[in-house]
């Protein structure tokens, strides 16, 4: 078997997977476009600051499964769920949940950078205002951007419109927006996927950064991405029923170096040997 | 060798030039612009060149009258005017608006009832302004018992551009990217924080646009106040909603209507007013425009 040409995280992986500390606990998740079922019986567990990914080919589902951690898909007229999402012990669908509150504990960045177009200041500070906090927004907002490495770059043109940022600082500052409401869980939907190397380099270090406090789970394209900065690592991909309709399902999901050096799946090796389809 | 050998010009960039059709399109699309064009400006020119011996302070300094053309002006057309189009931005931009906000952001579309008020919508953009006269003089003149008055014309003429205003702040909040919601939404955002902190924002320069197109719309408007039976030879200017009135194009149709040359002049002069009334409605809209678009 030929090796990805990947760097892998070493022996400093935090946990084991016994040792993981789950922040979501999915139990047979199946998702549903009206009566499309998009994506079949996921079971997996999200641990505590660790980054985890989520690869696979384009459609399989990926979006899907991320989005429903933040109750996104209930925006989509007919979009629904069967199976469980567990977000400490909480059913994150109970009838009494909130999905305004969901969302404020658990932050989002898009593919596609979408800054507001307002001044920079503002896109930071409107998370923490929808929310009713009015007191100490200059130190929130500079807090905010320091963690996700704009403040330097930003600090004198805060009365700028975000639109004049480059793509790379644009996301970054859609990270701080989402920092800003202090989530515990950050999900993020190829957040790369429109910027160059240099700035994806930057969004990685980033990354790591944020492990240290926030939960992340990452949607990636990019093999090499997910096994630099990840733990653990799922493998969607899309399988044709007998009615020749397709359904994403979960593949498998473990430690990111077991996925990239001994997968125990053969469509996960052939995924990420690059073999695939 | 074999690269010598090629022929030096295989790449042929020299072309055939453009094909007539190219051309006739260009002329087809030059001239229906410049009969447009042309047209505007002959009647602009044709109605400023008659009325222009009128065109002084005696005609909005004073009230109409049939006997006396020299001293006779169309004060309270212009009074009567404003005082329609005012009631009429008050009461239909809101209704408009929220209406549109629905539409867009709160009907699920996939519906029949909201399919069939989308369509219904559409259809009452095109109705005959005629048709909503009769329906303010059945309904609001004698059945709510409003009598002719300012506030009748001004229900009228909401409700006539009600669907227009709601067409375009439709297409305005249709305009901002989904991107904007999804991210306000994110954020923990509720979905009124979202419409009235990142869409209505972003919608304002093509909501106001779209709304004082038709208001200037209405403003030249005749016909629903002829079928409202609207006074032309009103010597006062309204004192409130309840007043009587008349409108500017009332008076210019009655003037035209006169047999005396003077009072065809005069008409000419009222026209330039109207005119130069919906000029400045439009440099508005533009300003508006221009203005929230360098805002962000
Ligand atoms: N709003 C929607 N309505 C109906 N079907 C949808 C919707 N969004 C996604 N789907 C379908 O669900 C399936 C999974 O889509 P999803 O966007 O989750 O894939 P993905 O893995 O994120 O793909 P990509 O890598 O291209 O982003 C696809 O078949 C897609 O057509
Ligand atoms: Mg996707």
């Amino acid at each position: 078997m030929t090796q990805p040409n990947v760097t892998l995280r070493g022996p400093d992986v935090p946990n084991t997977p016994g040792s993981l500390d789950p922040v979501f606990t999915v139990e047979d998740l199946s998702v549903f476009y009206g009566d499309y079922e998009a994506v079949r019986n996921v079971d997996m567990m999200i641990g505590r600051r660790e980054i985890t990914a989520m690869i696979g080919p384009s459609g399989c589902g990926k979006s899907t499964v991320l989005r429903c951690f933040n109750r996104m898909n209930d925006l989509i007229p007919g979009a629904h769920i069967k199976g469980k999402i567990l977000y400490h012990e909480e059913d994150l669908y109970g009838d009494h949940v909130d999905p305004i509150e969901v969302r404020r504990r658990i932050g989002m960045v898009f593919q596609k950078p979408n800054p507001f177009p307002k001044p920079i200041y503002d896109n930071v500070a409107y998370g923490p205002r929808v929310n009713g906090i009015k007191k100490n927004m200059d130190s929130i907002v500079e807090e905010a951007l320091q963690k996700a490495a704009l403040w330097d770059e930003v600090k004198d043109k805060l009365k700028q419109n975000a639109l004049s940022l480059s793509g790379g600082q644009q996301q970054r500052l859609c990270i701080a927006r989402a920092i800003a409401v202090k989530p515990e869980v950050i999900l993020m939907d190829e957040p790369c996927s429109a910027l160059d190397p240099i700035a994806t380099t930057k969004i990685e270090d980033l990354m790591q950064e944020l492990r240290q406090e926030y939960t992340i789970l990452i949607v990636t394209h990019n093999m090499q991405q997910a096994a630099r900065v990840s733990d653990r690592t799922a493998f969607f991909t899309a399988d044709v029923d007998d009615a020749g309709v397709r359904h994403g399902r979960l593949v498998e999901f473990d430690q990111t170096t077991r996925i990239f050096t001994k997968p125990s799946d053969k469509r996960t090796e052939d995924y990420i040997t690059g073999r695939f389809g | 060798m074999a690269i010598l050998s090629t022929p030096r010009s295989q790449v042929d960039l020299v072309g055939k030039g453009r094909p007539l059709r190219e051309h006739l399109f260009r002329i087809a699309l030059l001239s229906s612009l410049a009969i447009a064009l042309i047209f505007l400006a002959l009647l602009l020119a044709y109605t400023l060149t008659e009325g222009w011996p009128r065109l002084d302070s005696r005609l909005w300094e004073n009230f109409p009258s049939v006997r006396r053309p020299e001293t006779a002006g169309v004060l309270s057309g212009i009074t009567g005017t404003l005082w329609i189009i005012g009631l009429t931005a008050l009461m239909a931009l809101p209704t408009g608006v929220l209406a549109a906000i629905y539409l867009e952001e709160y009907a699920d579309n996939t519906r029949w009832y909201n399919r069939l008020i989308e369509l219904n919508i559409a259809n009452l953009a095109a109705v005959p302004s005629i048709v909503y006269g009769i329906l303010g003089l059945g309904i609001i003149a004698r059945w709510l018992d409003f009598g002719f008055t300012v506030m009748t014309g001004a229900v009228t003429i909401s409700l006539l551009v009600l669907p227009i205003v709601i067409i375009s702040a439709r297409e305005a909040i249709r305009a901002v990217p989904p991107s904007i919601r999804e991210g306000s939404l994110a954020l923990g955002a509720t979905q009124w924080q979202t419409i009235y902190r990142q869409v209505l924002p972003a919608s304002i320069p093509g909501i106001a646009t779209g709304s004082i197109l038709a208001l200037s719309r209405a403003i030249g408007e005749a016909a629903p106040f002829l079928m409202l039976g609207a006074a032309t030879l009103v010597r006062f200017n309204p004192d409130g909603v309840w007043s009587s009135f008349t409108v500017l194009p009332l008076q210019i149709y009655n003037l035209i209507s006169q047999s005396r040359e003077e009072f065809h002049i005069l008409a000419a002069a009222a026209i330039v007013v109207l005119l130069a009334i919906l000029l400045l409605m439009n440099s508005l809209a533009i300003w508006l425009r221009n203005r929230y678009q360098k805002r962000w």
